[in-house]
């Protein structure tokens, strides 16, 4: 599955034109073509391209991502340590924890106010809490993230500076203490985790809301009810655990995006991130970032699915009976 | 609800109430200071200033991009450098001679210098350098220069003489490009790899205190500086990708100096009165021009009436007011006005359409159909200007489409992402017309942009140039040394081109910067050289610094 998946992704890739050699900074009449061609053998570009995937599978056999052409050179996936003992951080290596901090404080957020929401619209359906969480929902899920992150980033940052701007810490970091460490960084992921939450709120809201609304009418929680049951353990204990079984597959799918990153968010805050590493590594035709990338995404795809059916089977014991059976 | 909801919470509202109270002091505080008053000149302070791109390292003979020369450049010394009015001066050498026959030249380097490491500083490390450009398996892109030497020497300790195969004008200019490498730390390793492009040791004002990756570099003063110490003492550069980003945090004040865009420098910020308050504004002219170049071996550009009727329907003066809001000019010859290679007896085409109509109508155009296309041999005026994914180029397109409309040509757009306009359509030649910029040198040589033999796939004369007159002009710039025969050539090789009018002058930008006001000792208006030329003099005096900075 994975060989066939970098496969289609390696062919992909190098069907836009161009590589590593035809960057804006070598538009410059001082860097000559041969120089070039010198660049392009060294990184084996010269080859036919079924050779190159040949050199790449062989490499990835050995667990081995290979070096980013575009930045020094620097170890795609992991750390290596040259003979003086200095250590070179790999890209993804670098990227992937801010990535990933940023991506489940966002999923923390807005699950937790999902959750919430979704259950006092199928509470209320119809009701004013309902049309105006609904209302609200909208409003979040239509607003471009990157208008509201630089209109944020304005009134907070520039006419209030109540928050950092930009980047990931204060320049003097370093010679903070520890608490002041946590604030400072606190600091400055409040506006790249929450801006993302309002905006992916409202899909999970519905969801929530729907799920309930599903749950609510069933005869099981009418016989709850008829035996007398109080209307918050009705709710809390039977209804929304049922409700809640798809979210599980929602999160599931949402392990791919966790450590994909945004392009946009992370442009506009000054976040080392994944989605800004593969941004650059496409558009300067940095073929061992962009793979190392695609195959570590879709290897983690493939072990989210894999999570959230045996989560799924684990929560629902008509699945686990069912896989039981079979 | 989760308590993990309950907690995330509390936390946010804690940081939020923790940064109103601890954050807004030093701002109000900040806000009421006069920047105007005089203060003493006292060495120290922190300068910040942001690029959008990180480098790849701080070898720049390697790495290639600009960002990392704009760093390197703080770090490491060349042999001559360009002083204020674009005149070389020695920087690591004392003086230099060149021999009669103009093939050798002898540079003697300044005595006792010393690398940060307090390592001497001598021609072993010119010499291993020129071997390390000129090294096959570095594939370094400036090579070509360096190729050229014949014959490297050090007599001596402080001597360094290069010898030719024949003169090369552009060597000097070349000499003042080249940083250079300490030897002792770098010999016998692999330049494509080695930890010394993130942890550099250098000889000039500055060296590498830390490198935060994706968020900062700071500079701090060396004590060894060849050149002597610069007023203050540390310079942080943040990597902020997002412009609009940039611009914030130079609003909030947490970043002194950033290169603005036409619309920044001159509708917000004069619409400002607090921002005014503490910028203030510098305009330089720019090391680049935006030209339109014609694809010489497609018809009908092929033919001088054409090209010089285009030049004639275009108005330059709408496209400098229109995209740059009037901050750019226009220019006759592909070298920076006020400067000795420009040629002042030159002024550019005019806008006459009516002189463009006619001279079409020379070339055989005619609207024989009344569609208001021209036409020749039953074949309709019309191509394709094609430009990379860049605003400012998009913009002059469409206002040269309207022009050309208004003369019976029809004219297409398309942008294209970066790679792929190389690599489909320059460098197969597949274009009519193309919209891009090119810089403009230091050096006059422009013997790979114009030069007939430049034209193989990759090379840098991708229109199709081909003018025996201008060939041999730019040979012998090549062969000559002398600065005023020099710019005899040079004068008479921009007056051929402007006639023939391969490509046409679009404008010049302005290059446009905004500085906070707590640094001083910039020279305005700037000099040829830009004002960056004395940024090691600038100071921050000790009342108007960031406090947290001056805590750190």
């Amino acid at each position: 599955m994975l060989v066939g998946i970098s496969l289609i992704s390696f062919f992909i890739m190098h069907l836009a034109p161009g590589d590593i050699t035809n960057n804006e900074a070598s538009f410059n009449p001082k860097a000559s073509e041969e120089s070039r061609q010198k660049l392009r053998e060294m990184y084996n570009l010269d080859k036919p391209i079924i050779v190159q995937y040949g050199l790449w599978l062989k490499r990835m056999v050995t667990l081995d991502f290979g070096k980013s052409f575009a930045s020094h050179q620097k170890p795609v996936f992991w750390q290596t340590t040259d003979v003086d003992g200095n250590v070179t951080q790999g890209l993804i290596q670098q990227a992937l924890p801010i990535t990933l901090m940023i991506n489940l404080l966002g999923l923390t957020i807005t699950l937790s106010l999902a959750i919430p929401l979704g259950i006092i619209a199928a509470r209320k359906y119809q009701g004013w809490q309902d049309r105006s969480i609904t209302l609200f929902n909208f409003i979040g899920f239509s607003i471009p993230g990157f208008w509201l992150s630089l209109l944020l980033m304005y009134w907070l940052g520039v006419v209030n500076n109540w928050f950092p701007i930009s980047g990931m810490h204060s320049l003097n970091y370093d010679s903070l203490d520890t608490w002041d460490k946590i604030k400072d960084t606190f600091s400055h992921l409040f506006l790249p985790v929450v801006i993302p939450s309002i905006t992916g709120l409202a899909g999970i809201t519905l969801f929530v809301k729907n799920g309930m609304l599903d749950v609510l009418q069933q005869d099981y929680i009418t016989t709850a009810r008829a035996k007398g049951l109080g209307e918050h353990k009705v709710v809390y204990t039977h209804a929304l655990r049922n409700a809640l079984l798809p979210l599980i597959t929602i999160i599931g799918l949402s392990i791919p995006g966790l450590i994909g990153g945004s392009v946009i968010a992370e442009t506009i805050f000054a976040i080392p991130g994944m989605g800004k590493l593969f941004y650059d590594a496409v558009l300067m035709r940095d073929f061992p970032v962009v793979m190392g990338i695609l195959t570590i995404g879709s290897a983690l795809t493939l072990v989210g699915n894999l999570l959230a059916d045996v989560a799924y089977a684990w929560a629902d014991p008509r699945v686990r009976r069912g896989v039981a059976k079979a | 609800m989760s308590p993990l909801f309950l907690n995330l919470n509390t936390a946010i509202c804690l940081s939020l109430t923790l940064f109103v109270a601890g954050c807004n002091s030093p701002n109000e505080k900040q806000n009421q200071i006069d920047y105007t008053t005089q203060f003493p000149q006292v060495s120290g302070g922190t300068l910040i200033n942001a690029m959008t791109g990180e480098p790849s390292g701080l070898i720049s003979m390697i790495a290639g991009e600009s960002a990392s020369s704009a760093i390197s450049s703080n770090i490491f010394n060349s042999l001559l450098k360009y002083d204020k009015n674009l005149e070389l001066e020695g920087d690591l050498v004392a003086h230099w001679e060149i021999s009669a026959d103009q093939k050798t030249i002898t540079f003697k380097l300044k005595p006792n210098l010393k690398w940060a490491d307090n390592k001497p500083l001598t021609s072993a490390d010119v010499l291993f350098t020129w071997q390390a450009v000129t090294n096959e398996k570095n594939a370094s892109p400036y090579a070509s220069d360096f190729l050229l030497v014949k014959k490297a020497e050090t007599p001596d300790a402080q001597t360094f003489r290069v010898t030719y195969e024949q003169a090369y004008a552009p060597a000097l200019d070349s000499w003042a490009g080249l940083q250079i490498l300490p030897k002792h730390l770098l010999e016998g390793k692999d330049l494509h790899t080695t930890a010394f492009a993130r942890k550099p040791i250098g000889s000039h004002y500055y060296q590498l205190d830390s490198w935060k990756h994706g968020e900062h570099l700071k500079l701090s003063k060396n004590a060894n500086s060849v050149l002597g110490p610069a007023q203050i003492d540390n310079l942080v550069t943040r990597i902020i990708p997002d412009n609009s980003a940039q611009f914030l945090e130079l609003m909030a004040d947490n970043i002194d100096l950033m290169g603005l865009d036409p619309i920044k420098y001159s509708r917000i910020i004069p619409a400002r009165p607090e921002l005014q308050k503490k910028l203030a504004l510098y305009k330089e002219l720019g090391n680049s021009y935006t030209y339109m170049g014609f694809n010489l071996k497609h018809k009908p550009f092929d033919d001088v009436r054409v090209r010089r009727a285009i030049n004639y329907a275009i108005d330059k003066q709408e496209i400098i007011d229109g995209v740059y809001l009037g901050l750019g000019i226009n220019i006759a010859s592909p070298y920076k006005p006020g400067t000795r290679w420009s040629n002042p007896a030159l002024t550019p085409y005019p806008y006459d359409p009516t002189k463009a109509r006619a001279l079409l109508k020379e070339a055989g155009f005619t609207d024989s159909n009344g569609d208001g296309i021209l036409e020749r041999d039953g074949k309709p005026f019309s191509f394709e200007i094609i430009t990379n994914q860049n605003k400012e180029r998009e913009k002059s397109a469409v206002l040269i489409q309207r022009r050309l409309k208004e003369v019976g040509i029809d004219v297409q757009i398309r942008a294209i992402e970066w790679a792929s306009f190389i690599s489909r359509f320059i460098k197969t030649g597949d274009f009519d017309v193309v919209v891009l910029g090119w810089g403009l040198g230091l050096d006059p040589d422009q013997y790979n942009i114009w030069h007939s033999s430049q034209q193989a796939s990759g090379q840098f004369n991708f229109i199709g140039y081909n003018n025996p007159k201008i060939d041999k002009l730019l040979e012998q710039g090549r062969l000559e040394l002398n600065p005023d025969k020099r710019m005899e050539i040079y004068h008479q090789f921009s007056a051929t081109l402007l006639e023939d009018s391969p490509i046409i002058y679009l404008s010049a930008g302005y290059g446009l910067t905004a500085i906070h006001k707590r640094v001083k000792g910039i020279d305005d208006p700037s000099p040829p050289a830009g004002i960056g030329h004395n940024s090691q003099d600038w100071y921050i005096p000790q009342p108007l610094r960031r406090n947290e900075i001056s805590a750190h």
